[in-house]
Formats: C-alpha cells, sequence, structure tokens
C-alpha cells in the first residue's frame, strides 16, 4: 500500500514538473510602415493571436494573424497591399519563436524570429523586444526588420520610384499567463 | 625467428587488448524517437554535448525513429531533439563508463495555427483569389495609364475649343475640336471600363480617397456623355449659319465641370499609391 502510494505522488510530482505553463495573447498591436518619397503609410492589425508553451524550461510561442486584417485606411491601398504580398495565396502571417523560461524575468527579450509571410519563411536573429511585467500578464513591444526583398515582394512604385525596401513591423503585445 | 614472431604476437595481443578496452569503456545512447502517440518520427536530430568538455556529436533517428551515438566517455551530457513539426525537447543524461543507455523520446507537435483558433478556411490560401486580385491590379494600373493619357487628350480639346466657338470661330478649328473631343470620349469610354470591369473583391468595404475618386466619377461620367451631345447640338447650329443658343450653350460650362472633376479625380488618388 504505502509503495502504491509513493509511486502514485512519484507519477504525480512527475506529472507536476511536465506540466506546461502556457501564456495566452490577450491584446495586439501590429503596424507595418512603408515609406516612399511622397509618401509614409501606415497599416495596422488589431487581430493577432498568440500562444505560448512553456516546457523543459523553454517556451514556444507563436503570434499570426491575417494578411488583409490590416487596415491603413484606404481600401484601394489594402488591396494592392493584398495582392502584392500574395495575401490571398498565403493568408497569415505568422511568428514563432523559441526563449529559455528564465527569459520571463528579463527587461530585454532577444528573440530569434521565424516569420512565415507571403509563402516565403524567413528568419530574423536576436531581434530585441522590451518586457514589463504587471501580475500575471506581460506588455511586450519590439519592431520586426522585415523587408520586402527578403520575401520576394516586388516593391508598389509611384511616379515610377518604388517604395522603400524595409517595412518594419512594430508590435505591440499584452501576455497573460494561463492557470 | 620463432622467438621473434612470438614477440610479434605478444605486442598485437597487447595492443589488441588496450583498444578493447577503450572500447569498452565507452558508452554510448540509443532508443526512439516518437510523437506524443507513439509514431515513429523519423529524421529527428539528436544533438549529444558533453557538459564537461563542450564538445558534441549528431545522430538522425532513422525510419522507424530509432537513433544511436556510442563512442561516449563516461559523464553527464544534454541531448537535445528537434525534428520540424515538432516542439525542440532537451534532456541530460548520465552515462557511467562503458554504460549503454536507452533514450526513448517523446515530441510533442508545436504549435499551430489551429491551437490559435484559426479555422481551415482560414488559414488555406486560394490561388483563384489572387488571380482575381492580380487581374484587378492589373486593370487598374491600365485604368491609371489611360486615364493620364485622355488627361492629355482632354487638355488637347480644352484648347482647340478656343477656335471653335465665340467670335474667332472658324470651320477648321470646329472640326478640330470635334476630332479631339470624339479621340478624349473615346478614350475616356476605354478608361473608365477598366475600372468597371475590375473584378471586385467581396467583402472589401470602401475606405479612404478612392471614395472620393468614385463620387467624382459620378459627375464627370455624366458630363462626359452630356458634353459631347451638347456640343454636337452647338456644332449643327453654327453648321447652320445659327449663333449657339438654347441647352448647347451650356457646352462650354459642362465641359469646364466635366474637367475640373476628372482634374480633382486624378489628384485623388495620385499621391497615393
Amino acid at each position: 500500500m504505502i509503495h502504491a502510494l509513493l509511486g502514485a505522488s512519484l507519477l504525480l510530482a512527475r506529472a507536476r514538473t511536465r506540466s506546461d505553463t502556457s501564456w495566452v495573447l490577450e491584446q495586439a498591436t501590429l503596424t507595418y510602415s512603408v515609406s516612399h518619397p511622397l509618401h509614409h503609410t501606415e497599416g495596422v492589425s488589431h487581430f493577432a493571436r498568440g500562444k505560448g508553451v512553456c516546457r523543459d524550461g523553454q517556451c514556444d510561442f507563436l503570434i499570426a494573424t491575417s494578411v488583409k486584417s490590416f487596415d491603413s485606411g484606404d481600401s484601394n491601398r489594402d488591396l494592392h497591399m493584398l495582392q502584392v504580398t500574395r495575401g490571398a495565396e498565403y493568408p497569415i502571417v505568422s511568428v514563432r519563436t523559441r526563449l529559455p523560461e528564465t527569459a520571463s524575468a528579463l527587461d530585454t527579450v532577444y528573440a530569434d524570429l521565424e516569420v512565415e509571410f507571403a509563402g516565403q519563411n524567413v528568419h530574423y536573429a536576436h531581434v530585441p523586444f522590451r518586457r514589463v511585467t504587471q501580475g500575471d500578464k506581460a506588455y511586450v513591444s519590439g519592431t520586426i526588420p522585415l523587408t520586402l526583398s527578403d520575401f520576394k515582394i516586388d516593391p508598389p512604385s509611384l511616379f515610377s520610384i518604388p517604395v522603400k525596401n524595409d517595412v518594419p513591423v512594430s508590435v505591440v503585445m499584452l501576455w497573460r499567463q494561463a492557470p | 625467428m620463432r622467438s621473434a614472431f612470438a614477440l610479434v604476437i605478444c605486442l598485437c595481443c597487447v595492443l589488441l587488448g588496450k583498444e578493447l578496452r577503450g572500447q569498452e569503456l565507452q558508452g554510448s545512447l540509443s532508443g526512439a524517437v516518437a510523437d506524443s502517440s507513439g509514431r515513429a518520427i523519423a529524421g529527428a536530430t539528436i544533438s549529444v554535448k558533453s557538459l564537461a568538455t563542450g564538445q558534441g556529436t549528431e545522430a538522425r533517428s532513422d525510419s522507424s525513429g530509432r537513433y544511436a551515438v556510442s563512442g561516449l566517455a563516461a559523464g553527464a551530457y544534454t541531448v537535445a531533439i528537434a525534428a520540424p513539426g515538432f516542439q525542440a525537447s532537451t534532456t541530460t543524461v548520465t552515462l557511467a563508463a562503458g554504460e549503454r543507455k536507452t533514450v526513448d523520446i517523446a515530441l510533442e507537435p508545436e504549435l499551430s495555427l489551429g491551437d490559435l483558433g484559426f479555422t481551415a478556411s482560414q488559414t488555406q490560401g486560394s490561388v483563384q483569389d489572387q488571380a482575381r486580385l492580380d487581374r484587378r491590379t492589373h486593370m487598374l494600373k491600365m485604368h491609371q495609364r489611360l486615364g493620364l493619357i485622355t488627361a492629355a487628350s482632354f487638355v488637347g480639346t480644352l484648347i482647340s475649343s478656343t477656335n471653335a466657338g465665340g467670335r474667332a470661330t472658324s470651320t477648321s478649328g470646329r472640326n478640330i475640336h470635334v476630332g479631339f473631343g470624339v479621340l478624349t470620349t473615346g478614350l475616356y469610354l476605354t478608361t473608365a471600363s477598366f475600372a468597371i470591369l475590375a473584378p471586385k473583391i467581396p467583402g472589401t468595404e470602401t475606405k479612404g480617397p478612392i471614395r472620393v475618386h468614385k463620387a467624382l466619377a459620378w459627375i464627370h461620367g455624366a458630363g462626359m456623355i452630356l458634353t459631347p451631345v451638347l456640343g454636337g447640338i452647338a456644332y449643327h447650329q453654327r453648321s447652320l449659319g445659327e449663333r449657339v443658343h438654347g441647352i448647347a450653350s451650356a457646352h462650354g460650362m459642362v465641359a469646364a465641370i466635366t474637367a475640373g472633376a476628372y482634374g480633382a479625380a486624378i489628384l485623388s488618388l495620385s499621391i497615393r499609391f
């Protein structure tokens, strides 16, 4: 009987150490910026979803949103953006990263990102994100240094002058640790 | 001769024995990589790194998920396992001298879009929809280019109008003006057709400067029908030697409003992309 109880408690302890802590993305604002000598445009998405699972001291995060959720305030431009980024064929932009669980104690987190967008998978190394914790919530913000050429996107042009290749995406997220 | 042969045999035995003892002291790791349902994962990368020396070695799981890493000295190792589509896993293993340890590894599937609540219809792309977008962009580019050519023709029509009416009128002046007018009307209809026939994208709410552009189209569109009609009447009256009178006298004013609306429509989008 004692052996059985001991075995059960050991199993429970093992289950506890294996039990995952997880994070849920509560709110997010993603903003891309496109620059042209004559014009500057921003498109915003508030519809990103995300989840993080921590196991064995490592946390895997996935954040994704639909390409067509980005709103620049001009439906004509948004449809053009959807066309040049092949957003109908590849409707989701997603970002994956893996961080050590200890990163949750840092003010600045450097993340290696796998960005899937426009049918391409691109790695961005060592991208800094600021992190502020309030209870079981974490505010995370940073900028992904995205470029059009990385994703084989032909830059749209105005008066035959193409937009700049750099299209930084600023990210502001509110994460909540799930029970 | 016989003693030399015996010496060689002895030497071989000593060397071989030492080698065999060394091999006996080397440990190994082996096992199977599977998913949480027990299905074998082929092609997983198993990286074994000595905590003491930092030296590492790699192996890959075969089609049945089996892997083996040999030649490991006694000590502690980190074993990192990675496979596409699965969350990477790390564990620590301690080997005694010559120990052959079996470490089976179960990998969890990596987070998927489904885990985030995206449905299959949201994540699946559509080649047909992309083709529709491509066609729309192509037609609107044509609309833009032809629109600028039409604008140039429009300017020509307005300039030629100075010799088509008023005191300085002449038959040749009127004919040149009519020629420009016909050209402009033809170009305008072609330009408009590219915008009208461009594929519509369902579920798109019209927002931003395109609303102004479309609203102005109602003005210059009506004007581009009315202006030639009034111009035709005016031309007929002049051909009869009459002064332009009645509704035809509005030809110039309607043309000016049409030109203004057309120019404003171009400007409403020209600083956008």
